[in-house]
């Protein structure tokens, strides 16, 4: 393996519909370690990159039902085993008396937990991002930045240069281990 | 044809050339027929950099007098409730006006207003998400704050209502030394803890979501390094990577799925409160919808009353168009007439039970000592909205902000009035008895919109109070573009068929 001295090249679009073109080419080339930064999320990037839909559902699905399995439980546990009160002789499982925690518990579980590890996937399903609050990318105002990281299998400096431009990126730039950044 | 020729976004300066209809393009239909083209969602052929420095200026500059001479107002009323709070734990309940048989008063009368009006906000961002309304996007951020922080006034009320609000944490049930002693999960009262504090949290997560990729555009800004490394810490590092965007667009959805639900179910069980009572007048069927209908009700009219300011004194008009604020009246003038429905049904099913209890509650409400009360409520819920059948009024912030601010009265009073003519006469004639707010009373309630504005305010300091990232994503990119001009750089070629 050759010692990598960058980190990867940047190269950047105007509109989203050249970036999806471009990204649809990237994937198709073959690269894999490359990435999209832009100002808000484009429809039909993921199949552009090549990527299936996110898993976070199935996540969601899992906490829902361990927040229902929760609540049922400790409410059963303390209405009927632990702490079993008559209250005008109704049954101690009066389970549709347990119908509203259930779903607040559902919903609890399942939003924070979605939420908590969507915020982690984005940060570890990922490929190496370019280096933070170093290289100026306008990606957040209105730049769509297409990304390849110097980690994938195909990189050649050279050639990851004709080919960005060949997309007719703007401003290809080449991004060094110490952040700075040369065309 | 290009997608610029076919839509508005360039030409529409500002409110003056919005009509709220289509525009509709003669022959340009794919058979030949007319094409109707929806107006620009913003105005003044905004370019996706000029988003940022509009809704980013106001967190960004040293803030204005207007600032702070509203500001300084918000907080003497939040000193004032700092003051009634710290006066009613060292002296009692007894300050404020509850007492037999009205023991439910003003605290649970503010507790529902302000959830009422919370919920507005997840309604927006999610119910609206749901269904593809993409107006949504100029009004959701600040709807979403709201909501939070309605919710955080209402959380306050249940625990001063304590009596000893010390104990406040008896209330979660957890293993503890006192038996262990639980809560009773056949309660109403415990159903509002898990339902208030969930809707709380999640209505946080999607507000924190949200706000992501915007607290990163306020962080590529900022110039300061500390600014730049506190924006950087709150958005989590984010840099628009599309790879963090595919979870986060679905996680997005996922919570909108989630809160849709949340949203009626939190109003269902603080109605539950009163309907699993055995009160006549609160005893009934109906009073999930009803406050669930109340409470988007009297959510959308806070949201239009903040959002007349936000137009107003923070320059928002090209992102909170004349046309929003016409969406919302058309929400606010159904949600009033379903009210009033319900109002009508209460009526009617009080007859047709053969109740006595029912008949003789809902006389009293209409005709009795409160009879005042009930005709502020009906005329400014069920009567007031209806002038938004003229379409010239739903588009006067005038008359909208007027409205706004009869509404969000006559939802107070509707609360209101349930509590309190429901529990002032009810089976026994001798325990009947009136209720009246103490000065304290009125120093809760005129604290904790001193609590509201002041976080409000706040929040306009700190944070961009319009969604960008979604704002940007409804312009028309032909426009909005930043770089070269369109042609400069050579163009990438279409996408080949796989």
């Amino acid at each position: 393996m050759t010692p990598i001295s960058t980190h990867g090249i940047l190269g950047e679009f105007y509109e989203p519909d050249d970036a999806l073109a471009a990204a649809a080419k990237v994937h198709a080339a073959g690269w894999t370690h490359f990435d999209f930064l832009t100002p808000f999320p484009i429809h039909g990037m993921e199949e552009a990159m090549g990527q299936t839909r996110s898993w976070i559902p199935w996540v969601t699905l899992a906490l829902a039902a361990g927040g229902i399995l929760f609540a049922q439980g400790l409410q059963n546990y303390v209405m009927v085993w632990d702490w079993p009160m008559n209250f005008g002789g109704k049954p101690f499982a009066s389970w549709p008396a347990f119908v509203p925690i259930t779903f607040e518990v559902m919903v609890f579980w399942a939003a924070l937990g979605s939420a908590l590890v969507a915020i982690v996937a984005g940060k570890r399903d990922t490929v190496p991002q370019p280096p933070p609050m170093l290289v100026r990318t306008g990606a957040t105002v209105d730049r769509f930045v297409l990304w390849i990281s110097a980690t994938d299998p195909k990189w050649q400096a050279d050639e990851a240069r004709r080919f960005v431009q060949s997309l007719g990126a703007g401003d290809v730039r080449i991004v060094d281990l110490d952040g700075g950044a040369h065309a | 044809m290009t997608r610029s020729d076919l839509s508005p976004y360039a030409t529409v300066m500002d409110d003056r050339q919005l009509t709220g209809r289509p525009i509709v393009r003669k022959g340009a239909g794919p058979y030949g027929g007319d094409l109707e083209v929806p107006e620009p969602l913003v105005t003044g052929a905004k370019k996706w950099a000029d988003v940022d420095r509009d809704i980013c200026m106001h967190a960004e500059q040293f803030p204005t007098k207007r600032w702070w001479w509203a500001f300084a107002v918000a907080l003497s009323f939040l000193s004032l409730l700092v003051f009634a709070m710290i006066t009613l734990f060292y002296t009692g309940m007894g300050i404020a006006g509850v007492n037999q048989p009205v023991g439910w008063g003003s605290f649970i009368i503010n507790f529902v207003f302000w959830i009422g009006i919370g919920h507005a906000g997840t309604l927006i961002s999610a119910v609206l998400y749901l269904f593809r309304q993409q107006w949504r996007t100029g009004i959701n951020r600040a709807a979403e704050a709201m909501t939070l922080f309605a919710v955080a006034c209402a959380g306050l009320y249940p625990i001063l209502h304590l009596g000893r609000p010390w104990f406040a944490y008896w209330l979660v049930p957890y293993p503890n030394a006192r038996g262990p002693l639980w809560i009773n999960f056949n309660s109403p009262l415990a159903w509002d803890i898990f339902a208030i504090s969930t809707y709380g949290l999640v209505s946080l997560a999607f507000w924190y979501l949200g706000l992501l990729p915007d607290l990163a555009t306020v962080r590529d800004r900022a110039t300061h390094p500390w600014r730049k490394a506190i924006y950087n810490a709150l958005s989590l590092g984010w840099n628009g990577s599309h790879r963090a965007w595919r979870h986060y667009e679905s996680v997005y959805m996922v919570l909108a799925a989630l809160a849709t639900p949340l949203v009626f179910s939190v109003h269902t069980i603080v109605s539950f409160d009163f309907a699993t009572s055995v009160i006549p007048g609160w005893h009934t069927t109906i009073f999930p919808p009803y406050f669930v209908i109340g409470a988007i009700f009297s959510g959308f009219a806070m949201v239009i009353t903040l959002m007349t300011f936000m137009r107003g004194y923070f320059g928002m008009k090209h992102y909170i168009t004349l046309n929003h604020m016409e969406y919302m009246a058309k929400i606010l003038m159904l949600t009033g007439m379903l009210v009033g429905f319900a109002y009508s049904t209460e009526f009617f099913m009080a007859w047709y039970s053969g109740s006595e209890w029912e008949g003789f509650v809902f006389r009293n409400r209409a005709f009795g000592p409160y009879w005042w009360a009930y005709a502020i409520m009906f005329t400014c819920n069920a009567i007031v909205p209806q002038v938004f059948w003229v379409k010239a009024l739903r588009r006067n912030t005038w008359v909208l902000f007027i409205v706004s601010i009869l509404v969000n009265i006559g939802m107070w009073f509707e609360r209101y009035v349930i509590v309190v003519t429901s529990l002032h006469r009810d089976y026994l004639p001798s325990s009947w008895g009136m209720y009246a707010l103490t000065r304290w009373d009125y120093a809760f309630l005129f604290g904790t919109f001193g609590l509201f504005f002041t976080l409000f305010l706040l929040f306009v300091r700190f944070l961009p109070v319009v969604a960008i990232a979604e704002v940007k994503g409804v312009m028309d990119p032909k426009v909005a573009r930043g770089g070269p001009a369109a042609g400069a750089v050579p163009a990438a070629p279409a996408l080949q068929e796989a």
